[in-house]
């Protein structure tokens, strides 16, 4: 476990140090410019935009930086190959992965939080109070934060057997995929017959269901996010993580590195 | 050291010269474009249902884009008087498919469909389509029967319908009380001055929306007109009766006692008596104009 937590705070650290958190800088203007222009350009929307375009940003910076730097953290170590110094250590190739997963996952909470505040910091300039459901905001960014580890993970896992560019294809098409997983489910179409429906059905619940970690239009509405939602959201999170994780180790201590 | 000072002030010199040259010539061609300017009014994709799909899990901020565009697109039809708005109801479509919550687009976005025109597209039947549609998400949202009541009341002119919605909304345990009155009320009379006054301060007074306020005092202005006009008729009546002639000039009913004096409308102009001794708005008063195009 200490292995796993050194390589965590060193990815951490090499984030830091390549300025993935300099979009924390796009999102404080993007929300300022929001909060100063909403008002005066639309009707009776002001906190819900301020909501909506908060956790949109949070959602899409934060997935950016899972896929892109989540397909890097291992091929990058491949290609500079310090990875192999790492492995020649007493470091198990899952603990090396293990460590990638959580150190990325640190880094994107650190950013959510931060934009998180920075939510909120909008909200307040743009309601001048908050009212009881605004906590809820905070629900709706912890299940933006699960939605990104699972990402994390599924870019791990493609990088793990493929080159970084078909990760990153890979990984955006089981998101897109994921988002509309419900959809396979309860579409109707007259021409498939019933063993293809039951096939799509079948596909709908193994696809990891990215629709589960969104209540933003809940939350933008100041509707209320029930606790139970958010636990089993966090349990279908940990267990999708787990065994995308337990995937990408199998694969990875499998790959020839010579 | 001087040479490369020199070359650091001759790039931002000409950076500072080509950017304004390129405002220059933006404001030479925004003329010539306004020149060969055409009507183009136009949404890219016209299927909500296709734009939410794009728009993967990000429909509500859609929906609030697609809320913004139809106000400003309803401002801008306002501001040219140009009330054609054809693209109005695929903009409110759009944005109350994109996030069916958007309580604001079923409110506002009825009351710019259903007004007539020039203050609004004049179409009834998509205020109540949308209101409907809002009804289903908000079934507890009293205010929407109101907006309901309003639109039958006021545009489609079908008091039966108004009368029931004004009677649906009521039974919400926190509508207020003058729900179940105008209920009973269009139930019995159907449009009333009277009736019409009670319906607009309430709007006048559920809003914060500075266009809806503005909207709603013009409508209690050209209401008030109206009552005022009967008054007068009724008191020209009563002298007429009395004396045996009709009066032609407000004048002699004060004389008469009739009147207190001049009376005046909520724009400052005196009231007149036109042909036939009836009472008329003056031709210098602004409300004039407002209730010639509220009749149009």
């Amino acid at each position: 476990m200490k292995n796993v937590l050194t390589v965590a705070t060193n990815t951490f650290r090499e984030a830091v140090r390549d300025r993935v958190l300099y979009n924390l800088v796009f999102f404080a203007l993007l929300m300022m410019g929001a909060a100063i222009l909403v008002g005066q350009i639309s009707i009776g929307i002001e906190a819900s935009v301020i909501v909506s375009l908060g956790l949109t940003a949070i959602s899409v910076v934060g997935l950016f930086i899972a896929i892109f730097i989540g397909v890097g953290l291992v091929s990058k170590e491949m290609d500079k190959r310090t990875l192999y110094a790492l492995l020649a250590k007493p470091v198990k190739r899952w603990e090396f992965l293990l460590g990638k997963f959580f150190g990325l996952v640190m880094t994107l909470t650190v950013n959510t939080a931060a934009m998180a505040a920075g939510l909120y910091l909008a909200l307040w300039t743009v309601k001048h109070s908050f009212e009881k459901s605004d906590v809820y905001i905070l629900a709706a960014v912890y299940l933006i934060l699960l939605k990104l580890a699972l990402i994390v993970g599924l870019a791990l896992l493609f990088s793990c057997f493929t080159t970084p560019f078909l990760a990153i294809l890979f990984s955006a098409g089981i998101y897109v995929a994921g988002v509309f997983a419900q959809n396979l489910r309860t579409m109707t179409v007259v021409d498939l017959n019933a063993s293809t429906m039951k096939m799509l059905r079948g596909i709908s619940y193994l696809l990891p269901n990215f629709e589960n970690f969104n209540v933003m239009g809940t939350v933008a509405h100041g509707g209320v996010v029930p606790g139970a939602l958010i636990l089993n959201a966090t349990l279908y999170a940990l267990v999708y993580c787990a065994v995308v994780l337990t995937g990408a180790a199998a694969i990875f201590s499998r790959r020839n590195l010579k | 050291m001087k040479k490369e000072l020199l070359a650091g002030i001759s790039v931002a010199a000409t950076v500072l010269l080509g950017l304004a040259a390129a405002w220059h010539l933006q404001e030479r061609l925004d003329v010539q474009r306004k020149a060969i300017h055409e009507e183009r009014d136009e949404m890219l994709v016209q299927s909500p249902k296709l734009i939410k799909a794009l728009s993967l899990e990000y429909a509500p901020l859609l929906g609030a884009v697609y809320w913004t565009r139809a106000v400003q697109y309803y401002g801008e039809k306002h501001h040219e008087r140009d009330m054609k708005l054809q693209l109005l109801w695929p903009l409110l479509d759009a944005a109350t498919t994109l996030d069916p919550k958007l309580l604001v687009a079923y409110r506002f976005g009825s009351t710019f469909l259903s007004d007539a025109p020039p203050r609004g597209a004049g179409r009834p039947d998509l205020a109540v389509k949308l209101l409907e549609r809002g009804l289903k998400e908000y079934p507890d949202e009293w205010h929407l029967y109101q907006d309901l009541g309003n639109v039958y009341y006021f545009d489609a002119k079908d008091y039966p319908k108004a009368a029931a919605a004004f009677a649906e909304g009521s039974k919400n345990p926190h509508a207020m009380i003058w729900m179940k009155v105008m209920a009973a009320k269009i139930a019995a009379d159907g449009e009333t001055p009277e009736t019409s006054y009670a319906l607009w301060m309430e709007v006048l007074n559920s809003t914060k929306d500075p266009d809806i306020k503005k909207n709603a005092e013009l409508h209690l202005r050209l209401l008030k007109t109206d009552l005022d006009i009967r008054e007068i008729d009724r008191l020209a009546n009563e002298y007429e009766k009395k004396t045996g002639h009709r009066a032609t000039r407000m004048s002699e009913l004060v004389q008469a006692g009739l009147l207190r004096g001049q009376p005046l409308d909520s724009a400052g102009y005196p009231y007149v008596l036109g042909e036939g001794g009836k009472a008329e708005l003056n031709l210098n008063s602004p409300l004039l104009e407002e209730k010639l195009l509220n009749k149009k």
